[in-house]
């Protein structure tokens, strides 16, 4: 056993066997005690349920875990020779993935579940991008129900073409990508190598989830911390709390607010109620900077270095997917951006090429609409200073929700970025 | 449709509001279909202190949206942001 850390998500498509993987991973690992098990059986049998069913216990440890003291009940944990794994099931509706980009960062890798006898779907599409776009290192294609398709391997490269095709068109590198036909629920190429699939040779889930790379905190880039509110405390002075994203604050650094504009010394840094030389990546922080006033910064600011600021945007260009419009998506379209603590509106000014979704190839260049389903690339022009930043250089800045009518319309992520004067 | 746990970080207004009644006041203003499973508490930094309430709404009823509104609404509510959401 290990204490590496990993945080996975676990994705796809309704009824695709997220559950009965996360059931059969805990089971596999010995996380769910065996007692549990066997009380399940037994009541599967009595209902006359014919087959054991792991989504019916990952189901009552559900409500279990509800009814219990356990707070954190959305992650579950298991641990293999090299990791300890949490995993998040990511929800499924649309609206959760505002959540998703602007809250903490949930996983470092994924797993993404694909029934064979259904291949790519709906869902399949959105979590893609999503995992995309929250800078998922390395994605395990897990291609599920293998016995439902009499373990062909014909109907797996079929899968594994469509998912490739997808990958292709939301930009993720297929070299980070690994494929296993698996059962969740007869276990195979899970814990044990499958004698149905012979003509498999790849590794194995528990193999590539030992293989994943080691999480890396993002330590070594700039320091950004987005600010979500600004306090006045009695006898320290102006104090501006947010979660660093990357980078580390040390007291005595020289430090910018932008879009704001304003920068000074940082004389004292608070985490737990404790005063600390400094603070890293994923900190929740309060801080005193040198004559900033109340009124100087504002929520939606990022703090960094004064040598190398947070990108205040003019415009900037991105990858979007558009998850659900009720029409069609045209220039001058002007919805509001949710990125890190900011929300402003901000005008789709061009659209610049559409993507194919089956080669990921520019399938036409400046279309002049774009509807649900679409990946595009686009140009956006705040209406009120952003800082932003492209994604290849800091992704945890490079992110963003669109929302509009009280709905998730779009997902993107920063491309480049056309600085403010 | 299952139910998801988003856990939400509520900052007070300051470090002097009284964080029992503020918990109350954010139990009050749920929505229809939403619950809280447990609240806990982050010493944030000079006297901040913030409540972390793990709300469960179904996986259908289009996010966090309207519980976000109603704790917005709360008085001593400063801001209001969604950590971290998952399926249970
Ligand atoms: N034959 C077969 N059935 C499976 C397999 N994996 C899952 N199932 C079944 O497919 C159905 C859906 O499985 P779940 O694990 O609940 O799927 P899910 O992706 O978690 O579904 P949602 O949470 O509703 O999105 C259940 O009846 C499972 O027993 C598999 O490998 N083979
Ligand atoms: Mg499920």
């Amino acid at each position: 056993m290990s204490d590496q850390h990993q945080n996975l998500a676990i994705i796809g498509h309704v009824d695709h066997g997220k559950s009965t993987l996360v059931g059969r991973l805990l089971f596999e690992t010995g996380s769910v005690p065996e007692h549990v098990i066997e009380q399940h059986r037994e009541e599967a049998e009595e209902k006359g349920k014919g087959g054991f069913e792991f989504a019916y216990v990952m189901d009552n440890l559900a409500e279990e875990r509800e009814r219990g003291v356990t707070i954190d009940i959305a992650h579950q944990e298991f641990s293999t020779d090299e990791y300890e794994f949490t995993i998040v099931d990511c929800p499924g509706h649309r609206d959760f993935v505002k959540n998703m980009i602007t809250g903490a960062s949930q996983a470092d890798n994924a797993v993404l579940v694909v029934a064979a006898d259904d291949g790519v779907a709906p869902q399949t599409q959105e979590h893609v991008f999503l995992a995309r776009t929250l800078g998922i290192g390395e994605l395990i294609v897990g291609v599920n129900k293998m016995d439902l398709v009499d373990y062909g391997e014909t109907k797996y490269k079929e899968v594994k073409s469509e998912v490739t095709d997808l990958l292709n068109q939301v930009q993720f590198n297929t070299d980070d990508a690994e494929f296993i036909p698996i059962s969740a629920f007869e276990g195979d190429n899970i814990a044990e190598r499958s004698d149905n699939t012979e003509w498999y040779d790849g590794e194995i889930l528990i193999e590539a989830l030992n293989n994943l790379p080691e999480p890396e905190p993002p330590t070594d880039a700039p320091l950004r911390l987005p600010i979500q509110d600004v306090y006045t405390i009695s006898g320290i002075g102006t104090v501006p709390v947010g979660r660093i994203e990357t980078g580390i604050m040390n007291i005595g650094d020289n430090v910018s607010f932008q879009p704001s504009d304003v920068g000074g010394e940082v004389k004292t840094i608070e985490m737990h109620h404790e005063e600390v030389p400094k603070a890293e990546p994923g900190d929740n922080v309060g801080f005193n900077v040198r004559g900033i006033g109340k009124d100087d910064i504002r929520r939606g600011d990022v703090c960094g270095p004064a040598e190398s600021p947070p990108s205040v945007a003019e415009t900037f260009q991105a990858q979007i997917v558009v998850m659900q419009h009720p029409s069609v998506i045209t220039a001058g379209y002007t919805p509001v951006f949710h990125a890190h603590t900011a929300q402003v509106a901000c005008t789709i000014e061009s659209l610049d090429k559409k993507m194919d979704p089956s080669s990921g190839e520019v399938a036409e260049e400046n279309p002049d609409f774009i509807q649900t389903g679409d990946a595009a690339v686009v140009t956006v022009r705040p209406q009120k200073p952003l800082s932003i930043e492209p994604s290849s250089e800091i992704p945890e800045l490079g992110s963003f929700a669109v929302r509009d009518m009280g709905q998730t319309i779009a997902a993107g992520k920063v491309l480049s970025v056309e600085n403010r004067e | 449709m299952g139910k998801v746990a988003a856990k939400i970080k509520v900052m007070p207004q300051s470090p002097e509001i009284d964080l029992d009644d503020l918990q109350d006041r954010l139990e009050d203003s749920l929505p229809e279909g939403a619950k809280i499973n447990g609240v806990e508490r982050d010493d944030v930094a000079f006297g901040l202190v913030a409540l972390l309430p793990t709300v469960i709404v179904p996986d259908d009823a289009g996010g966090t949206e309207a519980v976000e509104e109603g704790f917005a609404e709360v008085e001593g509510v400063e801001s209001i942001s969604v950590e971290s959401v998952g399926r249970i």
